[in-house]
């Protein structure tokens, strides 16, 4: 018997022993290795996976992926404030980033690497967020349903001849709030709400969270038209050379607007522990290598002037693109939300 | 004696007060937002969303209902009242659906009824290149989700209501000269409307508070929207008045639902005198029944499983089982067993004060402790993320958030097993315990602890199980590097990638089988 109690004794004490451990383990915040970075990242874990294993096996940085909503990352780097844990911010959308930066939570950086392979209007004044890939907000047809001169611009989606034949992204995506900021600056409020209006009985419930959903609503002939970045379509035809649908660069007539662009960009948060480090992922992400993985992998447009896009794209230098200076879209957030939530878009 | 009773109360009596309190609070700060709100908000969502969020909500949980009861009573009905080869397998194997979660039944069948799946080209077969069947994306797919994933709440406890009902009250019928249909639809079924309506309140809270299926179906739902409100806004106001709503909505619900119960209470004087007799049937009813109930287990799991086994031996699943996908179970195990380990700790004193000192505060706190039912996961994720933020911001981001959301919000289906095997024990053999001389501590150890500890296993089980499957407030509250099998499949099925999300999905179901098991052998009676 007195063995017996022993050793229940003696198992008691290794369980709690290991409660414990486990315990500590999970509460008490890890101190994070010295060449580990961690990434909040807004683009979707599929888009950006690849290009931070590259980094990582060119340098040997370990880096940590949060792969969540932009807006809900920015959400929650407010929150933490200067306990995160976050080095560096990835979004799919520059309105974004700029926020981020106008909230104080992004670092400006003096890095010459980035001023020689990256435009000035691809990035924040002060350098706090870059650009890293530009992507167009493009009309997704199907061939077999929709001629290409039916369309010409975005805001003939509204028109009543496409009842039930939209599909659009839902109004949580930063896409389409740059999208429809972008509009409201070039057309002004009013023409913007019958747009939305428009937009919203013809896409009825064909209102879609992710935008390789429409592409492939479109390609399978459930919807005629829809609304994404243009990688999306690329992206499918990779897979799928023979699906039927093709890209409609709108806006593109005498007087149009242009077409829509926004960047995927990355910003250090200014409280990071890892400057070194963060440093060295910007530079890969922006120097001609990495460029080419977002050109070749994702179908973006790189925004290094010397590295050219995947031959598939329309040429970059055949359409116009919307003057709206990437960084009012943060400016023009705001007030784009209340006109979306008025119309009572999803 | 009562001094000590006082000791011992007087500590327990503070942490079930704290308990209650950590509870109510974040309720409280999600409400006081959504009042303090300013009313534009408010009238530009009554304007917009609102009526829409409110008409979708409530019309889901009524179809879905309407359905449950159906499928629910009348699969109760077969295996309890009439005798039939396989009868017994079938028994069980209607439970079976509870351990699919909604969002993997929901991406299943976006996959199956979607266009251009495989059940529109066999209806195309039949129907002509052009025909069309109706989307999953719609209030009817999402009502054919939500109900074969639910029915089984009201299945198992009608089942239980036909195998404990006193039969002599049929018989009388029966002997008076009433048809055995109008016995059923006269006497039979009015004795189980409690029964019944548990169940159904079961399926509604269920509907109301789901997210998986509905985000995956693309229908929009208070829940859903509160999710949308909260990734695609800055600030919290809209999606705090949203919450206040979907609260209101599922205590109305709770509170019908118990006054229900309180109107049409029945008793029996005596247990049963002998079972049930089943009728028995011949082969053309038996081929009836098996079609009935195979069709039925085959919708809400068979075929789900099968084709889950398939995509996960699929080459490119098979590519995402590395040490990442590893990474996924651990989270997801140890997530799942801290927050089932914190809410026996907290339920445990709730639950022991409200059995022995039944004090006005001590069942208030407990019932406090059930708000939870009330706070789907998209509201208690947004109520803990406000609660810490205003008082202890140093946690946000860390994994005590996600467990501290957790517990809140699966609380009660632990109580439900911790309150009842508290109650069993008297306390008449604490004191014998205290009389003969063993002290506070050692009679815990050795009396009351041994006797509640099935009832403990089965709480623990109940909320590991919930967790591991919990999706919305997970999303929204990890921490870095806390991706769990859930998110995985989410993220994967959201995008359409059936077979890159079937293995997730496939070791959760797997995982919930057993607990399933030990949750159903708890009151299992196989008459």
């Amino acid at each position: 018997m007195p063995f017996a109690c022993l050793r229940l004794r003696l198992h008691r004490t290794i369980l709690s022993s290991f409660l414990l451990l486990l315990a500590a383990g999970i509460f008490v915040p890890a101190t994070p290795a010295a060449d580990k970075l961690t990434i909040y990242s807004g683009r979707s874990e599929r888009l950006i996976k690849p290009v931070l294993d590259a980094f990582t096996a060119n340098t040997g940085i370990q880096v940590e992926l949060l792969s969540s909503g932009t807006t809900e990352l920015v959400n929650r780097l407010k929150a933490e404030g200067e306990r995160t844990s976050a080095d560096l911010l990835i979004t799919n959308d520059a309105g974004s980033l700029e926020l981020a930066r106008t909230a104080g939570l992004l670092r400006p950086l003096n890095m010459r690497e980035v001023e020689r392979a990256i435009p000035a209007q691809f990035r924040a004044p002060d350098n706090a967020w870059v650009g890293i890939s530009g992507r167009f907000w493009i009309v997704v047809y199907n061939t077999t349903m929709v001629k290409p001169d039916q369309v010409k611009s975005l805001l003939d989606l509204a028109d009543p001849k496409w009842k039930d034949k939209i599909a659009i992204p839902n109004s949580g995506s930063e896409y389409l709030q740059a999208g429809v900021s972008v509009i409201r600056a070039t057309h002004g409020e009013e023409k913007t709400k019958q747009f939305l209006l428009g937009l919203k009985s013809n896409a009825d419930g064909q209102v879609y969270q992710k935008s390789s959903q429409i592409v492939d609503a479109v390609a399978k002939g459930q919807v005629a038209l829809g609304i994404v970045n243009h990688y999306y379509v690329y992206r499918h035809l990779a897979t799928q050379p023979t699906a039927p649908i093709a890209v409609l660069m709108p806006d593109q007539q005498e007087g149009g607007m242009g077409a829509i662009m926004n960047v995927a960009g990355v910003g250090i948060i200014k409280s990071t522990k890892h400057l070194e480090s963060a440093k060295l992922l910007v530079e890969f992400l922006v120097a001609q290598a990495g460029q080419k993985l977002f050109a070749d992998l994702d179908k973006e447009y790189p925004l290094h002037p010397d590295v050219k896009a995947d031959p598939a794209l329309v040429e970059r230098k055949s359409f116009r693109a919307a003057q709206v200076p990437l960084t009012k879209l943060a400016e023009l957030r705001e007030p784009t939300l209340t006109l979306i939530e008025q119309v009572g878009l999803r | 004696m009562n001094t000590i009773r006082h000791q011992l109360a007087s500590p327990l009596q503070l942490l079930a007060l704290a308990t209650a309190g950590i509870i109510l609070l974040p309720l409280g700060y999600v409400t006081a937002q959504a009042l303090s709100a300013d009313p534009a908000v408010w009238s530009r969502l009554w304007a917009t969303r609102i009526p829409e969020l409110l008409f979708n909500t409530v019309s889901l949980a009524a179809s879905v209902a309407v359905i449950t009861l159906v499928l629910g009573v009348s699969t109760a009905w077969l295996v309890t009242r009439v005798e039939f080869p396989g009868r017994r397998l079938w028994e069980g194997a209607l439970v079976l659906p509870l351990a699919m979660p909604t969002y993997v039944l929901a991406y299943v069948y976006s996959y199956l009824l979607g266009f251009g799946g495989p059940v529109e080209h066999l209806w195309q077969l039949a129907a002509g290149p052009q025909a069309r069947i109706f989307s999953p994306h719609s209030y009817w797919g999402a009502t054919l989700v939500m109900a074969l994933d639910t029915f089984p709440f009201v299945y198992l406890l009608s089942r239980s209501a036909f195998l404990s009902l006193n039969v002599s009250f049929e018989e009388v019928a029966r002997a008076c000269g009433v048809s055995r249909l109008s016995t059923l639809w006269r006497v039979t079924l009015p004795l189980m409307r409690p029964s019944i309506a548990a169940g159904i309140a079961l399926v509604i809270l269920y509907v109301v508070s789901d997210f998986g299926a509905v985000s995956l179906l693309r229908y929009q739902t208070l829940t859903y929207a509160v999710f949308q409100q909260m990734t695609g806004r800055s600030d919290n106001t809209a999606a705090s008045i949203l919450s206040l709503l979907l609260v209101g909505l599922a205590l109305i619900f709770l509170i019908t639902e118990r006054w229900f119960r309180q109107k049409s209470r029945f008793y029996q004087t005596t247990g049963r005198y002998r079972a049930p007799q089943r009728h028995r049937y011949g082969w053309l009813g038996t081929l009836a029944v098996t079609g009935y109930l195979g069709l039925i287990v085959g919708a809400a799991f068979a075929l789900p499983a099968a084709l889950l086994i398939q995509w996960s031996l699929s080459p490119e699943a098979q590519a995402t089982l590395d040490s990442r996908f590893f990474g996924f179970i651990w989270n997801s195990g140890i997530l799942a067993a801290s927050a089932a380990t914190g809410g026996v700790l907290i339920g445990l004193p709730l639950a022991y004060l409200a059995s022995r000192r039944p004090t006005l505060l001590n069942l208030g706190c407990l019932q406090a402790a059930y708000a939870g039912y009330v706070l789907p996961g998209p509201v208690a994720a947004l109520a803990v993320l406000v609660l810490f933020t205003k008082l202890a911001p140093v946690f946000y981001g860390s994994v005590l958030i996600l467990i501290v959301a957790y517990v809140i919000h699966f609380l009660p289906a632990g109580l439900q097993s911790l309150e009842p095997a508290l109650q069993q024990i008297t306390p008449n053999l604490e004191e014998v315990a205290r009389t003969l001389g063993l002290g506070i501590r050692d009679t815990w150890r050795r009396v009351t602890l041994p006797l509640v500890r099935n009832g403990f296993v089965v709480a623990w089980v109940l909320m590991f199980l919930q967790t591991m499957k919990e999706l919305p407030a997970t999303l929204l509250l990890r921490p870095v590097g806390f991706d769990t099998l859930a998110i995985r499949v989410w993220m994967e099925a959201s995008e359409e990638y059936f077979q890159l999300a079937a293995p997730a999905a496939l070791l959760i179901v797997l995982l919930s089988l057993p607990a399933l098991a030990l949750l159903v052998s708890k009151d299992w009676r196989a008459t």
